[in-house]
């Protein structure tokens, strides 16, 4: 036991959460780098209530789970009160190719990563598992320009007849409606709508839907893609927190994403349906013809990474800003 | 596995997913509702072991296995008054020969082997190390002590940090100001253009932004640090040849058993006569009676092919 804690050998401070701090580390034993995250103990309360749940499920999913496109668990230790968690060592995230104004993300990048977000999420579904917090800064990236679905201090197994989740899932810009009316019921729609708003925030660089409040971002939806009738959402007045919105006629797609080809915008309105279960689910749009049609999905290793760190570095985030989101920062979350 | 379930009343947790086992000090495990019915008065005894039990020390059941529950509880006790450390020992063998003692009263008590004189052996104990047991009750033990330890330490890392923060802030504050007042009574006094002044002040307060005193800690790779529209490097777009075209395949699932239905067998051949329908409520959050349905089969077909190896 004592031995694995020298076995990892810090090598640098990568970021720090609510719940853990991360480092990049080398394995003394073969020399290959990976993330270590190490659990905090929190408070006295906490430290004495034993392991920190997030991280447990996390373990307990990620054990079992092995995908090119699941971040991998490689092995987890600990040392008296204290868990670390180490898995595959990822170079960036896709919320850091986003906002780096230097790449230009062509169709080809899209569609890669599109694909390769879908795929791990198929996986995941298959399995009955909900990922429960699908945005861009989960979706990490490595120096193949392999993209992994990361984080599952959220997932849960779903598929259960009688068991109630919680809506409070999802970081909001990425929550669907049904989530927002406060379904307790729910399947995989929650993920794949976040699928589609992280592909529309592909296409325009911005948040696709940055509502301010819970009612902003229903309202923010509904704008946008128009009020949805009795006939679009039938089930809709069912919900438990259903309100009952001033009728939006919606923009067309078409006139938001204005280089968009036909094929994505399928894509796009299948997978923000309004209704979840109309909404499509990872292995019909895989099948849908905007994957296979031209262009071709850039290979991996041609994905583009986002200029070296000397850049960032130079760019310090305003102090205001970092203090704020170290003491006000809401229940969220991990990095990684 | 076993299924969990109440003794009593044979509820599952299979059928009934909001069950509740409670444990009390015998061991045995009972639902909420039987405790509920069975201990009205107060006080009753286990219907397993007879043993007379009071409802206040029912508890929620944590481990799957009550007799885990039991050790732990019994362990608790035992370990109230047996707290010697190490220190109190002259040598190993002596400290090791008091764990083993603290194990076999604690398994005696688990298992009722010679409860009898088991409990008066404790009783005795305590007798004789009255003042040290008392003394020791105030002590923190080594563990708590290193876990008190790593706590400070997390506040104290989160504290210079801010504080470090808060400083720097209220540095370039400083600056800021004594560059704007320098800037006025250079204006007010100089006999230069106002147009250069400012220029040249612009130019000076840009050097000192940027000089800022943290620390450079390693900037946080991972995301939210990153402001929009930071770069002005423009990296040209590299001709690429294009990758082969997407094609569908199906992600295989590792069942081991038979083969499950799919979702439109599942509707069409009537499974879902038996299971739960979906309510209004379910239907408008997204979920469909199917999915139970087959998941509960791809539980059950699961692994049915699985043959342990017993040459290895």
């Amino acid at each position: 036991m004592d031995d694995k804690t020298k076995r990892y050998e810090k090598i640098e401070f990568l970021g720090e959460g609510q719940f853990a701090t991360v480092y990049k580390a080398r394995d003394t034993l073969n020399g290959n780098i990976y993330a270590v995250k190490k659990i905090k103990l929190g408070t006295r309360q906490e430290a004495a209530d034993g392991i920190n749940r997030t991280a447990l499920r996390e373990i307990k999913l990620l054990q079992e789970l092995h995908h090119p496109n699941i971040i991998g668990l490689v092995d987890v230790f600990g040392q008296r009160s204290n868990v670390s968690l180490v898995f595959d060592f990822m170079e960036t995230d896709l919320e850091i190719v986003i906002k780096d104004t230097s790449i230009v993300l062509t169709p080809p990048h899209i569609k890669s990563y599109i694909i390769q977000t879908l795929k791990g999420l198929e996986y995941l579904h298959t399995h009955w598992i909900l990922h429960r917090d699908m945005k861009p800064n989960n979706l990490l990236i490595n120096h193949e320009g392999v993209l992994k679905v990361g984080d599952f201090g959220l997932a849960k197994f779903f598929g259960s007849p009688n068991r109630i989740y919680t809506h409070q899932v999802v970081t909001r810009w990425y929550r669907c409606p049904e989530l927002l009316f406060g379904a307790r019921n729910y399947g995989t729609g929650v993920d794949i709508w976040a699928v589609g708003c992280i592909l529309a925030e592909l296409l325009l660089r911005v948040p696709f839907l940055p509502g301010d409040t819970d009612l902003d971002q229903l309202s923010r939806i509904f704008q946008v893609l128009g009020t949805p009738s009795d006939v679009d959402w039938p089930n809709m007045k069912y919900l438990p927190d259903f309100v009952q919105f001033k009728s939006f006629p919606g923009t067309p797609l078409k006139e938001i994403f204005i280089a968009a080809p036909d094929d994505l915008l399928e894509v796009l309105k299948r997978m923000l349906a309004m209704d979840p279960q109309k909404r499509c689910t990872s292995t019909e749009a895989l099948k849908m013809q905007y994957f296979s049609n031209k262009p071709a999905p850039t290979p991996g290793p041609q994905l583009p990474m986002p200029g070296s760190n000397k850049i960032v570095d130079k760019e310090k985030p305003s102090l205001k800003r970092k203090l704020q989101s170290e003491t006000v920062g809401l229940a969220k979350r991990l990095i990684f | 596995m076993e299924e969990q379930g109440c003794p009593r009343c044979k509820t599952t947790k299979y059928r009934n997913p909001s069950l509740k086992l409670m444990v009390n000090i015998c061991g045995h495990s009972l639902c909420e509702s039987c405790v509920d019915l069975m201990f009205i008065k107060g006080s009753g005894t286990c219907p397993e072991c007879g043993t007379a039990l009071r409802r206040s020390h029912f508890r929620l059941q944590l481990f799957e296995d009550p007799y885990i529950e039991k050790e732990v509880d019994i362990r608790k006790m035992i370990l109230k008054d047996f707290n010697k450390k190490e220190e109190d020992f002259t040598n190993l063998n002596d400290y090791n020969d008091y764990l083993e003692m603290i194990e076999s009263i604690i398994y005696n008590l688990t298992n009722n082997i010679d409860v009898e004189t088991t409990k008066r052996q404790i009783e005795s104990y305590k007798k004789d190390n009255k003042d040290l047991i008392k003394k020791n009750k105030s002590k923190l033990s080594k563990d708590e002590e290193y876990l008190e330890m790593l706590i400070q330490q997390e506040k104290h890392e989160s504290e210079v940090q801010r504080q470090l923060l808060q400083e720097d802030e209220a540095r370039q504050k400083n600056i800021k100001l004594k560059n704007k007042e320098a800037l006025i009574d250079e204006l007010m006094f100089s006999e230069m253009a106002a147009a250069d002044i400012m220029a040249s002040h612009r130019e000076l307060t840009k050097v000192t932004d940027t000089s800022s005193t943290l620390p450079k800690k390693a900037a946080t790779e991972f995301s939210t640090g990153i402001k929009l529209g930071a770069q002005d490097t423009f990296i040209p777009l590299s001709k690429m040849d294009a990758g082969e075209l997407y094609r569908y395949e199906p992600t295989q699932v590792f069942m081991c058993g038979p083969k499950c239905l799919s979702e439109e067998e599942l509707v069409f051949q009537g499974y879902l006569n038996h299971v739960r329908r979906a309510s209004d409520i379910d239907l408008g959050g997204g979920y469909k009676s199917v999915m139970a349905c087959q998941r509960a089969l791809q539980d059950s077909f699961c692994g049915l092919y699985y043959f342990p190896n017993t040459a290895s």
